[in-house]
């Protein structure tokens, strides 16, 4: 495993010594002897021009090729027939060339496999996925020799482990001892609000970031959703006209050839600010880029020095990235990152185990190419991190999901997918095949709606329900350009330029999320500096008037003390605490903590939340002192309680989501491509409900209760935080009125209690208590 | 169960998903898609057939208790291609010779016409008829006098409350002139409906239909 910073080499690092080893061999054999696994195109774009140009110097004989999804048809014939040496390539590709027959001769003579930026996979499914092939690759060349890839991250032992699995196979972790300089500055409002409201501060801040434009050679603007992202392209535009033509915007729904053209321009010094979402936080080197603005808490620290990293890619440069706060309380984020990346606390990558989706995908992947035999293959699974506690049981039921259909005692004629023959499991159905190969992957998407101007040009795409909105006619703003529907037409929104200048900005899903343990950890840690002596840093000298007034009404908690609020308002009696533990901890925490005090006095509340605390609302007095006293905090029956509090349920049913398309339930088709699937669509909600009835002890519909647990409620992360509470001063405070802290989430729960009337609210709430019974 | 009078006659909404027109003794059953189970094991997607047991057992079930001189299908009665499962649709028809049973033809029915014939199942595209009734798969155009009566959609609605409890439900749903069936197979998704302000929308629960809105 090798771990430097970003911009030191190390893919030449690893290339020379692969090529050193190749041409130190007396006889040297032919066919594919190195494999190279990103998590990118982009980014396998250009490891194959880095690699290739050490071939073209040299003059070497030794071939490179790129297989990605853009790779032709064609190509890859001739890549079969012509095998190079090595293959620049992603975990999907991999797995379509162990789907080829004769792949075990494809592969017979492989030597090395890189897996770059093992990081970025670890803790997604595509990390299982690389699992996987690794055991069957494995398998074929005992003798292989596997390099990761990674930057710094908490768990860099286990990301080791991962790639090892639970063999004793001989390992060695290679780290740099280099650091990567990083210069951090908040940029900071000339007044802060006392009383701040989320994302009030954010375009105000606007002036303060042209100057930071002006004096960098090339920027990028990160921001957390495609919609901010938007929405800032077009404020600056409308500010600085004059950035019209060196400064554009990129994120994940732009079409493939707009993207490539920001990063070529980008990459050749042409573009001066790019705004941009995660869609660049990965691989590409921008060498012209020397500065970056990250607009809004970045949510987690190694995200942020990622971000960072994105300028002075150059060994021996600083990076230098300006923190924006979208709302003063944020202020303390930029303080609570500089601390945190001084120390080099990082965050964990959670990796993906016991994913039976992707492991059904993978035995079907064998059985369509030349077939598998399933003792051999449960040893080599069992060997991966991800199976290491896989039963007979249950890869039998995963045998039996694909040839009979589920481990039930349900009648199987008819059923047609795997077949055994002489012990050796295999696809013989052409259409299910072919189906199999175009589904081979581990992201789910959206369905999308392509946009494209009436002439056919290709814009990008969006979310079906965001165009599902609009009527011909209507004007929205999509990659920075002002559109108006003319019409839908199946998959296809075609639009027209729109002179209007206004219009709505797309939203998009999944913009929500958590703030990371490392990070809230820092900034809990950070606020004991308002009561330090000491030097303070400009963040904590800008929100002394904040805290000050939080002193005032109610209190500034100590590192070691929990904050909790009590205060009555015409909306009736709330209960504010503040753990600093996320978003989602914090919905779980007030969802148990409401059902828990229920159980002292029957009574209903309404939750609202931030990333710092959240809060409990109710029409009668809440008894907190008390619900302490009987073990609010408590982590006995926690499991237990969030199964009675939480609707984990409907969580479940849209984790099975991306579980049914991985596992081959339902077929999404294959992008741009018409395939005719005639009668047998079905949702991933029809295939939840109807296992839920007649097949629950389905394994796929388990994992989707834990990964809610794991992933949606972190329900070890509650845990930790939990037992921390109970180890902290707890320090109750009964407010005159709402302080600083609390009025952030007060608000928010002001913007949500607008959609819903009380009227309705009770019918609903009669029929779920009828539902749920 | 609730009594919805439309045009001067009275439509029953059950709570099985049917609706009953007594003045006609009339049974409208929306989207069946029975055979749908073993039409996708045929392609290599698993579906657990049971589920279609239960559909057969719901039918019987229905023709028994309420005696219906007619039964319409408004559509998607079987569910694609001819498969085993016709034997036992077929054992269910023949056990009801006095019902007269018509099939509105839906975007699923693409089975020859003569096997639905050889039960004395009529086949028609739709239907029109006094006192102002269309009976269709899908929504047609429909005169203001009229009342449309259709499928296809398999309308459901999202309930949402505090503290996250959600719950989908599958819905009649009245919009203007067009009255949406629930779906009445159980292996049948539901399609969320957005209802706008003038609609009428009638949640099935398993033992009751409320009207939401």
């Amino acid at each position: 495993m090798l771990n430097a910073p970003t911009g030191f080499g190390k893919t030449y690092a690893l290339w020379f010594g692969i090529i050193e080893s190749y041409f130190a061999k007396k006889k040297r054999p032919k066919g594919l002897h190195c494999l190279w696994i990103t998590p990118l195109r982009a980014l396998s774009k250009e490891i194959y021009s880095a690699t290739t140009r050490v071939s073209d110097e040299l003059g070497l004989d030794y071939n490179i090729s790129l297989r990605t999804g853009d790779t032709s048809t064609k190509e890859r014939a001739q890549q079969k027939k012509n095998v190079p040496h090595a293959l620049i390539t992603t975990p999907e590709s991999v797995h379509l060339l162990l789907a080829q027959k004769g792949y075990a001769d494809f592969f017979k003579n492989l030597e090395f496999i890189v897996i770059d930026e093992w990081h970025e996979l670890l803790g997604t499914k595509r990390a299982v996925l690389a699992e996987l092939a690794l055991s069957r690759l494995r398998a074929l060349n005992p003798k292989l020799r596997v390099w990761g890839i990674s930057a710094t991250i908490g768990n860099l032992d286990e990301a080791m482990q991962v790639l090892l699995g639970t063999e004793t196979l001989k390992s060695k972790m290679i780290k740099a001892k280099l650091t990567k300089k990083i210069e951090i500055k908040t940029l900071l409002p000339d007044v802060i609000e006392k009383y701040p409201w989320a994302g009030h501060l954010g375009i105000k801040l606007m002036e303060e970031v042209l100057p930071v434009i002006h004096n960098s050679t090339s920027t990028l603007i990160f921001t957390n959703t495609r919609s901010q992202c938007e929405i800032w392209y077009q404020r600056l535009l409308e500010r600085e006209p004059d950035l019209a033509g060196v400064m554009a915007l990129h994120h994940g729904s732009l079409s493939e050839e707009l993207r490539l053209w920001v990063e070529d321009a980008l990459h050749d010094g042409r573009l001066k600010v790019v705004v941009c979402t995660s869609s660049l936080d990965l691989g590409v080197d921008f060498r012209p880029v020397d500065t970056v603005i990250q607009i809004g808490s970045a949510k987690g620290i190694a995200r942020f020095m990622q971000r960072a990293g994105r300028s002075g890619h150059q060994p021996g440069a600083t990076s230098r990235i300006h923190f924006l706060p979208t709302h003063s309380l944020e202020i303390v984020e930029g303080t609570a990152l500089r601390h945190a990346v001084q120390h080099n606390h990082l965050e964990q990558r959670i990796p993906y185990v016991r994913s039976f989706d992707v492991l059904v995908q993978y035995l079907v992947t064998l059985a369509v190419s030349d077939g598998f035999k399933p003792d051999e293959i449960f040893e080599e699974v069992r060997k991966t991190f991800s199976f290491s506690s896989i039963t007979r049981e249950e890869f039998n039921w995963c045998l039996s999901f694909i040839t009979i259909g589920g481990g039930t005692l349900d009648a199987y004629e008819e059923y047609h997918k795997v077949v055994i023959e002489d012990g050796v499991y295999k696809v013989t159905s052409r259409a299910v095949a072919m189906r199999h190969r175009l589904s081979i992957g581990a992201i789910a998407s959206e369905a999308m709606i392509q946009i494209k101007y009436m002439g056919g040009a290709r814009i990008g795409s969006v979310e079906e329900w965001f165009i599902s909105r609009l009527n011909p006619g209507d004007v929205f703003w999509f990659t920075g350009k002002n559109l108006e529907l003319v019409r839908v037409n199946g998959m296809v929104a075609q639009v027209k330029n729109s002179t209007k200048g206004k219009g709505v900005f797309p939203s998009w899903q999944g913009g929500k999320m958590p703030l990371s343990s490392q990070l809230s950890k820092s900034i809990r840690a950070r606020l004991d500096d308002y009561y330090g002596k000491g030097m303070k840093d400009p963040e904590i000298l800008k929100l002394m008037p904040l805290f000050d007034e939080q002193q005032m009404r109610s209190h500034v908690p100590h590192n070691n003390e929990l904050l909790i609020e009590k205060v009555k308002t015409k909306d009736g009696y709330h209960v504010f605490i503040y753990p600093f533990e996320g978003r989602n901890v914090h919905e779980g925490l007030g969802t148990i903590f409401g059902y828990r005090i229920a159980q002292i006095k029957p009574m209903t509340f309404s939750i609202s939340l931030n990333d710092y605390g959240f809060e409990l609302l109710s029409d009668q007095e809440i008894p907190i002192e008390q619900a302490i006293a009987n073990g609010l905090l408590s982590t006995d029956n926690l499991s237990e309680d969030i199964y009675r509090s939480v609707n984990i349920t409907e969580m479940a049913r849209r984790k099975f989501r991306d579980i049914a398309s991985i596992a081959g339930l339902i077929f999404n088709g294959y992008p741009g491509k018409q395939i005719k699937t005639r009668h047998v669509q079905a949702s991933s909600q029809l295939f939840f409900s109807v296992f839920t009835d007649y097949d629950p002890d389905n394994l796929l519909l388990r994992q989707a209760f834990d990964e809610v647990m794991i992933f949606q409620m972190e329900q070890i992360r509650m845990m930790d935080a939990l037992k921390r509470m109970q180890s902290q001063t707890i320090v109750i405070k009964d407010l005159e009125r709402l302080s600083p802290f609390s009025f952030p989430i007060y608000a928010e729960s002001l913007q949500r209690n607008k959609l819903s009337n009380e009227q309705f609210e009770d019918k609903v709430k009669k029929i779920i208590s009828k539902i749920t019974k | 169960m609730i009594q919805l009078p439309l045009n001067n006659s009275v439509f029953t909404l059950l709570p099985e998903k049917v609706v009953y027109k007594e003045d006609e003794q009339l049974l409208i059953i929306a989207d069946v898609h029975l055979g749908k189970a073993t039409h996708f094991r045929k392609e290599g997607i698993y579906m657990p057939t049971k589920a279609h047991a239960d559909d057969y057992e719901n039918l019987r079930h229905l023709f028994d208790k309420i005696q219906p001189r007619k039964v319409y299908f408004l559509g998607d009665l079987f569910h694609s291609k001819l498969n085993s499962e016709w034997a036992v649709f077929e054992t269910l028809i023949k056990e009801f010779d006095k019902i007269a049973f018509t099939l509105i033809k839906g975007n699923h029915d693409i089975m020859d016409e003569a096997l639905f014939a050889g039960l004395n199942i009529v086949v028609v595209n739709e239907i029109l008829e006094e006192g102002g009734f269309i009976y269709s798969h899908m929504p047609v155009t429909t005169p203001p006098d009229a009342i449309n009566i259709v499928g296809h959609i398999h309308p459901g609605i999202f309930l949402s409350g505090k503290a996250r409890q959600s719950v989908r439900l599958p819905c009649y749903h009245l919009c203007g002139n067009t009255l949406l069936l629930p779906a009445f197979g159980k292996l049948t998704g539901l399609y969320m409906i957005d209802c706008k302000k003038d609609d009428r929308v009638f949640a099935v629960l398993p033992s009751e239909v409320i009207e939401i809105q």
